[in-house]
């Protein structure tokens, strides 16, 4: 796509925006900001992810006129993926908005609270708070369709091959970002570390050396552990692979959460990456809705992505999983209440009755894109699996059958910590206005 | 006593068992070194000769990068992609000193700074609208930039020497001889360090504020360049780059904004410093990521002693 028309493709979203804004008096939206974050540190991760988001909701409108015929206005609110800004977008869109979709677990963890006061659900896919899966407790937070510690667990699993007891006497590092997102799989991964008699080694990365690692590294090296898993993002995933492949670190001990495994990452290194793994919850392909997409959005000048061809990258299409996952919430919302726009309050509704069937999936052009999973009023993630992917030198490509997260020991762990956290941030609201049904 | 024979003792009862590991460590801490000294000589620069502190740096240094791998994506071949680069530099130059400074002449240091802060802006909005925010891969090989590594085996142990970080030392080394050399022997050079002494005086006797504005910018996008080029060669060149101008604030404030000599020796120090204080004190007693403080602990040291940084001047102001 060249520079004019990816400005006439924003001009025709603002325009769109405008327009639906103009008609709101007369027909109905549906307002789903996104925090979105194009620029800053962490863009070169960001856009694709918000590409597919934007251009799913686009095809949606183009293509169907809407969902359940209201279209619906995707605003995009810039965060940079700065907390403080975050919490700007969120105050600046709460009053019209029936959903926030904060992009960020430091700004999630700030707006949480929030939420419960404005009532306006949270939707999450794939980050934020691990325990806001506890429905009880986050009536208004959902992260479907894994949480950070399903996805430990699925890792754990993997390197394990089914036995964690087999790690007993192994040495596993956590390369994290030092930030909330990073810190997130601790408590699981210590829990894990005490039960099946492994040792953690977590070695953190700060904003300021996600580029120049040589120093987390150079420890790595020191601590010879049998594995590396990485909770990175933005550049420091990048900056990890190349120090990585640098001091010859084995890439088929070197495990990445799914927001470590973007194609253009791997790019860069091509075949000296080549056996590097990520868990992803989306599977990539080439699937029908890809196609609907290029067909109303793409070929009509309407995405803001640079070249077709990034629709087949993996965060391009978890985009899309992503919004599919809205509108999806929405229907059932429509359905069950009857209505055409649904409110925050139906969507929060919607969005705890989730059910993401094969059938459903197969309808929409999904099918084997993500596995099939239901929420519920005390399941707000829906725990529905993933695959390991791994770097073949030029893209990734299925590396496992679907890995289920280790619901047992996760379950009782979230629990605690959702108490924990109602407990520290009392009076936290019950769930006596909102009954599961 | 264990915890004094721990932090005190210990660390270097292990860098002497294991000193090819030693060896690794300080190479890492040098090229880190030379890479912040890079970054700091941009600004003590601009400082030199116009007492302004350039906040937009770092992003100078995303810019130039980001402008030699678009060029090259566009076709351009990696040899003219270079001096075209320079070319937009030389631009960026003259168009700060013509919209930005040049209106500004003779207001306090604190409103030029807070100019280069909305060039900053600038440069951040007009370099994503351009390029995009997306992480670009640089174009390391088509620049002729050795890829491979030197491996060695001191002390029965291993090092390992990437060649695009010894190309990277050269080449920091060489711009620092020529720009040492430019400033101490060219007519030019002459004029920006009498710049940097005294404005009025220099302005007195016919040296040109506005052309020295031109050329210390433009050679700030030069080194902009040179760092863009070489830190994009370990981890892509994405608006992320721009964090790293952050790591030449305490190479400032313990070399002195005003010196040469201080942003090479203040980089080397702090480079080599930290990385030592991390891998041998901060990872095993402190939970590691150390870096992103230590540096700046230390100038802060320096500071109570020497307010004015280790080679800068030391300015007495009658009020």
């Amino acid at each position: 796509m060249t520079k004019f028309s990816k400005i006439g493709a924003m001009l025709a979203a603002g325009g769109l925006a405008l327009g639906v804004g103009v008609t709101s008096v007369a027909a109905e939206t549906m307002y789903t900001p996104n925090m979105s974050y194009r620029t800053g540190p962490f863009a070169a991760t960001g856009i694709p992810l918000m590409n597919g988001q934007r251009d799913y909701v686009n095809m949606l409108n183009a293509r169907d006129g809407g969902v359940g015929g209201v279209m619906v206005d995707f605003e995009e609110c810039e965060t940079g993926y700065n907390t403080n800004k975050g919490v700007e977008c969120y105050e600046k869109t709460k009053a019209n908005a029936i959903v926030t979709q904060p992009w960020s677990t430091g700004i999630t963890l700030q707006v949480l609270p929030r939420t419960n006061v404005d009532r306006i659900p949270i939707l999450a896919p794939g980050y934020g708070f691990s325990p806001m899966s506890d429905g009880e407790t986050f009536a208004w937070a959902f992260n479907p369709p894994v949480s950070y510690w399903d996805g430990a667990s699925m890792i754990m699993n993997y390197i394990s091959d089914g036995d964690m007891n087999s790690l007993e006497g192994q040495k596993i590092v956590l390369l994290h970002l030092d930030h909330p997102f990073g810190k997130e799989p601790l408590p699981l991964l210590e829990k894990y570390a005490e039960q099946y008699g492994f040792e953690l080694v977590p070695v953190p990365v700060g904003l300021k050396e996600m580029q120049n690692q040589s120093a987390q590294w150079l420890q790595i090296r020191r601590e010879r552990p049998d594995w590396v898993v990485m909770w990175g993002w933005g550049a420091m995933n990048a900056g990890a692979l190349t120090e990585a492949a640098k001091t010859r670190f084995p890439m088929d001990k070197f495990v990445g959460v799914w927001w470590s495994g973007s194609d253009d990452d791997l790019l860069a290194l091509g075949d000296k990456a080549k056996g590097y793994k990520s868990i992803s919850w989306n599977a990539p392909g080439n699937f029908p809705v890809i196609d609907e997409i290029k067909t109303h959005v793409v070929d009509a000048g309407n995405s803001m992505i640079e070249d077709a061809s990034d629709m087949d990258k993996i965060f391009y299409q978890r985009g899309v999983v992503m919004s599919m996952f809205l509108t999806e919430a929405i229907k059932t919302a429509q359905k069950h209440f009857d209505v055409g726009a649904v409110n925050a309050e139906q969507l929060r509704w919607g969005l705890e009755n989730l059910n993401i069937t094969e059938e459903l999936l197969s309808e929409i052009g999904m099918s084997g894109m993500v596995a099939p999973f239901q929420m519920s009023c005390t399941n707000h993630t829906g725990h529905g699996g993933a695959w390991m992917l791994e770097w073949d030198g030029a893209k990734f490509v299925q590396a496992s059958d679907l890995l289920k997260p280790d619901r047992a020991s996760i379950e009782p762990l979230e629990k605690e910590k959702a108490a924990e956290y109602a407990q520290n941030n009392a009076p936290w609201p019950t769930r006596d206005s909102l009954p599961c049904e | 006593m264990e915890i004094f024979y721990d932090v005190l003792i210990d660390p270097f009862v292990q860098m002497v068992e294991a000193p090819d590991f030693l060896l690794q460590v300080l190479w890492e801490g040098l090229v880190s070194g030379v890479l912040y000294a890079l970054i700091a000589l941009g600004f003590v620069l601009i400082f030199k000769s116009s007492r302004i502190f350039n906040f937009a740096q770092g992003i100078m240094v995303v810019f130039a990068a980001l402008t030699l791998v678009g060029l090259h994506e566009n076709g351009v071949p990696a040899w003219l992609a270079v001096p075209l680069t320079l070319g937009v530099m030389y631009v960026l130059a003259v168009g700060v000193e013509r919209v930005v400074l040049r209106p500004l002449v003779g207001q306090p240091d604190i409103i030029l700074f807070m100019a280069t802060i909305g060039v900053t802006l600038f440069l951040i909005g007009f370099g994503e609208f351009v390029f995009g925010g997306e992480n670009k891969v640089m174009i390391t090989e088509a620049l002729g930039i050795p890829t491979g590594a030197f491996e060695f085996y001191p002390f029965d142990g291993f090092l390992l020497i990437e060649q695009k970080d010894l190309t990277a030392v050269i080449m920091a080394v060489l711009l620092v001889i020529a720009l040492i050399t430019f400033l101490n022997r060219s007519s030019m050079g002459r004029a920006i360090r009498a710049l940097g002494d005294d404005h009025q005086a220099a302005l007195s006797v016919g040296i040109s504020l506005s052309t020295i504005w031109v050329i210390v910018w433009f050679i700030a996008g030069v080194i902009a360049l040179a760092t863009g080029v070489v830190w994009g060669a370990r981890a892509g060149v994405s608006f992320a780059l721009e964090v790293i101008a952050y790591k030449a604030l305490p190479v400032l404030m313990l070399g002195g904004l005003e010196s040469v000599a201080g942003a090479i020796v203040g980089g080397l120090a702090i480079g080599i410093l930290e990385k030592l204080f991390e891998i041998y004190w901060g990872q095993p007693f402190l939970g590691g990521n150390t870096e992103t403080w230590f540096a700046f602990i230390l100038a802060l040291l320096v500071l109570l002693f020497r307010p004015q940084g280790l080679f800068g001047e030391r300015i007495i102001e009658r009020v």
